[in-house]
């Protein structure tokens, strides 16, 4: 059951990947819309409101997720990490447990300023929302990562 | 306009208090609750560790997100609290200073 509540947690935690990246992007890098050219440009061109809910329910499912597999974790993994005096992914962890907290935190002023009339200026604080909620979605994905292969990565 | 301002500092306020009361819960152990994984039980309040370890995260969620509600809450239902005075990137300024309060607390995994 653990097992298949991980990789649903990690499928969860791919879509919001994608999801919150493209937002990003095109927040910080906006390109006309409907532009052609590549596929660069078209990814700078995906209209980024049309994510948010997305993102919001996504966040909370693969947080959730997390929430119910971390006994796991702590009981099976963490324990073994600080026999071992692997410090540095067992650091890693624990800011991925922080960053996470407070990214549910920031959820409800990320759903308002995207939902707000779109003032100008609120325009750098949904940016700035949407680049650190990515920055905390890819941190937990790379370290989630990382401690699921910790034995090939030999570290 | 009136449903949107109060919307507007309710989210500022809860951002900027949930990330506080967050980093304040952990650093004092503030849970309102604790788990203990290995025997699958809730106690309320913090209990310390038994058989296995103690579980304190969901606890200080809970705290936080209850206190964060509630000061939020108040916030918006005062008058005397103006949104215009409310600096909006305090809802990301504030998340984000309690990241690096984290990095600093956690330094030691990564500096031995």
């Amino acid at each position: 059951m653990i097992v298949f509540l991980l990789i649903l947690h990690s499928l969860l935690a791919v879509a919001l990947l994608g999801a919150i990246t493209h937002q990003t992007i095109s927040a910080w890098a906006p390109a006309s819309r409907g532009a052609a050219g590549s596929f660069i440009v078209r990814m700078r061109a995906v209209p980024p409101t049309s994510y948010v809910n997305a993102v919001i329910v996504l966040y909370a499912l693969t947080a959730l997720l997390g929430a119910i597999i971390y006994p796991s974790y702590r009981l099976n993994v963490r324990i073994v990490l600080e026999q071992m005096q692997l410090y540095v992914p067992n650091g890693a962890f624990e800011l991925k447990e922080h960053f996470v907290a407070l990214g549910l935190g920031m959820l409800p002023a990320y759903w308002y300023f995207w939902h707000a009339p779109q003032l100008a200026e609120y325009g750098r604080t949904r940016a700035v929302l949407t680049a650190l909620l990515a920055f905390i979605v890819w941190w937990g994905f790379v370290v989630g990562h990382i401690l699921n292969n910790i034995r090939g990565f030999d570290l | 306009m009136s449903d949107t301002r109060s919307l507007a500092k309710f989210v500022i306020v809860f951002a900027v208090a949930y990330a506080v009361l967050y980093v304040l819960s952990v650093q004092y152990n503030l849970a309102l609750f604790t788990y203990h994984a290995a025997t699958e039980e809730f106690h309320f309040l913090v209990q310390p560790t038994s058989d296995g370890p103690a579980m304190y995260w969901y606890g200080w969620l809970v705290t936080s997100g209850l206190g964060a509600l509630a000061i939020a809450a108040l916030a918006s239902w005062l008058p005397v609290i103006s949104v215009n005075r409310l600096w909006h990137g305090a809802a990301w300024t504030v998340p984000l200073a309690v990241m690096l309060v984290f990095v600093y607390i956690l330094r030691r995994y990564f500096l031995r």
